[in-house]
């Protein structure tokens, strides 16, 4: 097993609930090909530093998971169609940091108590 | 490096006055990204990066910033990794 991180950038004018749906799509995609989701953090709207896809601006989702070369590949050609998205990116750790969340922002917390 | 700590030392007094410099010969400038306190270079740690970037978005060189051979490798990754993200 490898740690991973993965970065999703879903497009601006979807919906909340849309977001949550996306996050529980993907979990579901890495749990059933042998990969475990550790943590899932949500960077919230932010402006993109040049223009993607005719968008200005994105939701950043970031996923901490364990898995295998496998799991990649399924959540890659998953998201390779989804319309949702702006970009991805994965990137190979050899230890998950969890302490240290270098774009904290308050909104993530109010939206894990609502539930 | 040894040679280069040497001529620091000899010349430590006269290190003001750069006319007197030989042509060629750098000062020992000790890497700000090593050591014990040295920020952490990561994709996501954006603060760090921005410093060494140039204006228009291009990596420094490492003789400009002075920084070593192991950790110039490491941050131009860290930098390519976040212009995908779109975060520089």
């Amino acid at each position: 097993m490898n740690c991973y991180e993965h970065t999703l950038i879903t497009r601006h004018d979807i919906q909340e609930n849309q977001n949550q749906n996306i996050i529980e799509k993907y979990q579901n995609i890495i749990n059933k090909n042998s990969g475990k989701v550790v943590k899932v953090e949500e960077w919230g709207l932010k402006n993109l530093s040049y223009e993607i896809k005719k968008n200005k601006k994105g939701h950043y989702i970031h996923i901490k998971f364990d898995g295998i070369g496998k799991t990649i590949e399924e959540l890659e050609n998953a998201e390779n169609i989804d319309e949702m998205l702006i970009r991805f990116l994965t990137v190979k750790v050899k230890k998950h940091d969890l302490e240290t969340n270098y774009f904290e922002k308050k909104e993530s917390t109010v939206t894990i108590e609502k539930k | 490096m040894k040679r280069k700590k040497n001529i620091k030392r000899k010349s430590s007094a006269y290190s003001s006055l750069s006319l007197f410099q030989k042509s060629g010969t750098k000062f020992f400038k000790p890497c700000p990204l090593s050591g014990k306190e040295a920020p952490i270079v990561n994709y996501k740690n954006i603060k760090v990066l921005k410093k060494y970037i140039s204006e228009s978005g291009r990596i420094l060189p490492s003789r400009v910033t002075s920084v070593s051979q192991k950790k110039q490798k490491e941050l131009a990754r860290a930098i390519k990794q976040a212009r995908v993200l779109a975060l520089i």
